[in-house]
């Protein structure tokens, strides 16, 4: 573990400090502050003076358990996952490389430490050592490479992952290419690249990159043959009804021990107003997510508040396959007769920022700042008129939820104050994921994601796999390909505000405003920080 | 009595099977199909990969041989994807194909695998109807005594006062949906904010608890107390009673004016004997009919309270399996129904020859 870390290029003082450690001429805590102070991250000094490196504090309580309020979805293949709430589940013994923390850093967990070279084209990762699988075998650099096999394989229908790595793809096959993903040694792994990508690491970390064992079968449910390296083991999931994850048996978990004993996942469904009862009546020590006016109510009945502001928004987007919105100027116009700060009123009672519809927010690190557009209702009714669309009827579609519903009924209201013939219809959850790429008007929410260009790739390019606006513009096309090769976030700004600009002039999208996120918890628990993906890092979690 | 009973039995099996087929056809529908593609695949599947997921997963080709299959008299589909993994109707991933049995359908005692739940279905089902069971077994217990006891009441003197609140009390009850009564009695008993609960939880009569009753009874499912039960309960039980007590009633009115309770009266028997001798069990055949009909009924019931408060029985998992298209699942629920329904008219029919013996059955 030392050679890890010195390869790693640790200041040369901090290991003068350990050393000193060693001699015991420092104590623990003081070698901390002083390497710490030096740059180090907690994680290296610990591996520094030859402890097993928990990103955890070390004085919490073991011992306790937790009931939080989530759906409980069935657990799937992880690279299948389309949920948060299902990885939170599998998180308990499914681990992954990297992991991405509110802060917006990355932290390694299976991996010790990565490196990419200058065009983002090759990666060295180093892996973790000590890390076992709780059947006892050690994890390895194979495994690291089986996974990735899975993750690039695009013949999987709906693999979540597939489209995340494509330098790493042989496109005639739809798998992984010969010599893309390396073994070096027992403790490192290349990926060589065929053009450069800077999401790899955000991408490792999202949350269908859960690291499973050999021992899984494509397709499986992960929860029936939980073999993973994390802490805790499930010892129950009915979907619909509950999770329960319990410490896994036998198992020396590298990171130490997580503190509490048992995480209970109860399944109230996702009304809004239940959860108020479900605390005043003690049934439920945390929520996953708490929206709207209820944030107030769960403040005043004496609960913990955790709070984070985030890049998670809501996008009423046009799709110009239907003959109304075909037009530049029709988009436009409907864009601009949408004032912002009266959505972010009415639909999320001003908890967040408001947004430029360019679907870019100041947390990313390439957000630029663009000139602030002209919010113009007046402009509508001409350019609809112009359109020969003055008297067609619009419909804008949301989901029935709380504050998805109010987000779009402000923009319908706001719409239909301006002229437009428009209705909001809401649908059930059920029906409403069916075809949500391809109604011609409606709302879909996104959730954070760590660089702006990686939404951006996802849903704007006329590639991408979830572009629901059927946007097709060939600059921004070869402007994403280009900022996708840089790593350097100052340099990317420029081109994230030129695609800015073609994202507003387009008019497909109006992105009101960017959420904070807001979580509740009973006093007594520490850890359970909101996290921007809606992850649940179960080992941070403790009883205070 | 034993043909009766066998004809009985046969109807039953074609009303299934036909039943069964009906729901078949409906989630098979190729919306529907799409629809489980996306949720059992990803969300975020291209049209293309939903119709590839659709003919993979055997939910391809004539409707009657997929149905042939469920049933278990056509052979169970299997499907090799191109790393020669073998996926199939009789086995799960990574057990043996070779080992599988051909046909596994109804006939083969298999109720097939609900894609939401993740289990066997009649494993899922066993345990939700063992909870449905509970609710129903506890409104029965409030329901039937209380509205008998109301029915008889108001009935054995017609236009007393007593025959008129009682009357009103049952008609204003009966006419309250369940998904008003519950929420009504939720926010009267079972939120710390309105109601009576703040009144007692001030006066220190509930502690330590902030609610008189629990608005939620999903804890119910591992431990039945008054607390967590008691609201489900009285939602569905408040329907019925009025229901009930009105037909008691009515039956009640007709007997006591029959010729046989003027001559017992004249003959100077006293009132309360009339009652309890003569009139109550001949009073109580039209009832029990009604009674028994509320089994069925209460199946329906049990969807909308189960829902509202989160009791995880059959109701709820009805509501689950139709919104997510689990095809075993909502086949099986309406089996369940079927049989439901046609033994508690079974039982009642049977009922009548021991409560009127001028009945017979053929």
């Amino acid at each position: 573990m030392k050679d890890m870390i010195q390869e790693a290029g640790v200041h040369s003082a901090a290991k003068m400090y350990a050393a000193e450690y060693a001699e015991g001429k420092l104590s623990r805590r003081e070698f901390l502050t002083r390497s710490t102070a030096l740059g180090v991250s907690a994680a290296a000094a610990y591996g520094l003076i030859g402890l097993p490196a928990p990103a955890q504090a070390q004085d919490a309580k073991v011992g306790g358990k937790i009931r939080v309020a989530m759906e409980v979805k069935g657990t799937k293949d992880p690279r299948l996952a389309d949920w948060p709430q299902i990885a939170n589940v599998y998180r308990g013994w499914l681990e992954y490389l990297i992991q991405y923390n509110n802060d917006g850093s990355f932290e390694g967990r299976l991996l010790e430490s990565w490196e990419a070279n200058e065009d983002a084209t090759q990666y060295t990762l180093k892996i973790r050592q000590g890390v076992t699988w709780n059947n006892g075998e050690p994890f390895t650099a194979d495994d690291v490479v089986r996974n990735f096999a899975r993750w690039t394989d695009g013949n999987v229908e709906g693999n979540a992952m597939a489209s995340r790595f494509p330098g790493l793809v042989d496109e005639a096959t739809k798998t992984m290419r010969e010599g893309a993903v390396v073994k070096v040694d027992d403790s490192t792994v290349q990926l060589n690249l065929t053009a450069s990508d800077i999401a790899v690491v955000a991408n490792l970390s999202d949350y269908p990159a859960a690291v499973v064992h050999s021992s899984f079968q494509d397709g499986q449910d992960p929860a029936s043959n939980p073999i993973g390296t994390g802490p805790y083991i499930p010892q129950e999931v009915s979907v619909g009804q509950k999770a329960i994850l319990v410490r896994a048996p036998n198992h020396t978990w590298w990171g130490g021990t997580a503190p509490l004993d048992e995480i209970h996942y109860v399944d109230f469904g996702t009304d809004p107003a239940a959860m108020v009862a479900l605390f005043s009546s003690d049934e439920v020590d945390a929520n996953y997510e708490s929206v709207g006016e209820f944030i107030d109510i769960l403040d005043g009945m004496g609960l913990a508040k955790e709070e984070l502001t985030t890049a998670s928004t809501i996008v009423v987007r046009m799709n110009s396959s239907s003959d109304l919105y075909k037009d530049k100027a029709v988009r436009s116009a409907v864009q601009l007769a949408v004032d912002p700060k009266v959505v972010l009123e009415l639909g999320y009672n001003n908890l967040g920022k408001t947004g430029e519809n360019h679907h870019m927010f100041p947390i990313h690190p390439e957000y630029p700042e663009l000139p602030a557009q002209t919010i113009n209702p007046a402009g509508l009714m001409p350019a609809l008129e112009a359109a020969g669309l003055k008297d067609a009827e619009f419909e804008v579609i949301s989901l029935d939820d709380g504050w998805e519903a109010a987000t779009t009924a402000a923009v319908q209201a706001q719409l239909k104050d301006a002229g437009m013939n428009i209705k909001h219809t809401v649908m059930p959850g059920s029906t409403f994921w069916n075809d949500w790429q391809k109604y011609p008007f409606s709302s879909t929410t996104w959730n954070h994601r760590p660089l702006a260009v990686q939404n951006m790739s996802l849903a704007y390019t006329s590639t991408g796999s979830w572009n629901e606006t059927a946007m097709a513009n060939p600059e921004f096309d070869a402007l994403m390909t280009e900022a996708l090769s840089i790593a350097d976030a100052d340099k990317r700004r420029e081109l994230a505000a030129k695609m800015g600009t073609i994202l507003q002039e387009e008019g497909y999208i109006i992105n009101p405003f960017s959420r904070s996120l807001f979580s509740h918890h009973k006093e007594g628990y520490a850890g359970l920080a909101h996290h921007p993906a809606f992850e649940h890092h179960h080992y941070k979690w403790s009883m205070a | 009595m034993g043909l009766f009973v066998l004809r009985r039995l046969g109807v039953m099996l074609l009303t299934a099977i036909a039943l069964t087929f009906v729901v078949f056809y409906l989630t098979n529908l190729q919306p529907n199909l799409e629809k489980l593609a996306r949720t059992e695949g990803s969300v975020r599947m291209t049209e293309e990969a939903v119709q590839d997921w659709i003919a993979q997963n055997g939910h391809s080709g004539s409707i009657f041989m997929r149905y042939g299959q469920w049933l278990g008299v056509v052979p169970g589909w299997t499907y090799t994807d191109e790393k020669g993994q073998m996926r199939g109707r009789c086995f799960e991933i990574g057990q043996d194909p070779t080992a599988a049995p051909t046909y596994c359908g109804l006939l083969q005692g298999n109720w097939g695998y609900s894609t939401f739940f993740k289990t066997p279905v009649m494993d899922s089902l066993g345990e939700k109807l063992a909870a449905t069971g509970w609710l129903m077994l506890a409104v029965m217990l409030v329901m039937v005594p209380t509205s008998l006891l109301l029915g008889v009441l108001s009935g054995m003197r017609e236009g007393s006062a007593t025959d008129r609140t009682l009357s009103t009390f049952s008609i204003a009850s009966t006419a309250t949906p369940e998904y008003v009564s519950g929420v009504v009695l939720v926010a009267l008993f079972a939120t710390a904010a309105t109601g009576i609960s703040p009144l007692l939880a001030e006066y220190g009569l509930i502690e330590p608890k902030k609610t008189l009753f629990l608005a939620s009874a999903t804890s119910a499912m591992d431990d039945i107390t008054f607390w967590n039960f008691a609201l489900p309960v009285m939602t569905i039980a408040l329907y019925g009673i009025g229901y009930i007590a009105r037909m008691t009633r009515a039956s009640m009115t007709e007997v006591m004016t029959q010729q046989y309770i003027r001559t017992a009266r004249l003959k100077g028997v006293p009132f309360r004997t009339v009652v309890m001798r003569h009139a109550l069990r001949n009073a109580l055949i039209a009832p029990f009919t009604v009674i028994m009909l509320q089994f069925p009924w209460l199946l329906n019931g049990v969807v909308i309270v189960e829902s509202l408060f989160n009791y995880k029985g059959f109701g709820w998992t009805l509501v689950q399996a139709a919104s997510n298209n689990d095809i075993p699942l909502l086949l099986a629920c309406s089996v369940v129904a079927v049989v439901v329904v046609l033994l508690t008219q079974l039982i009642s029919d049977i009922g009548y020859v021991f409560l009127n013996p001028r009945i017979r059955l053929a």
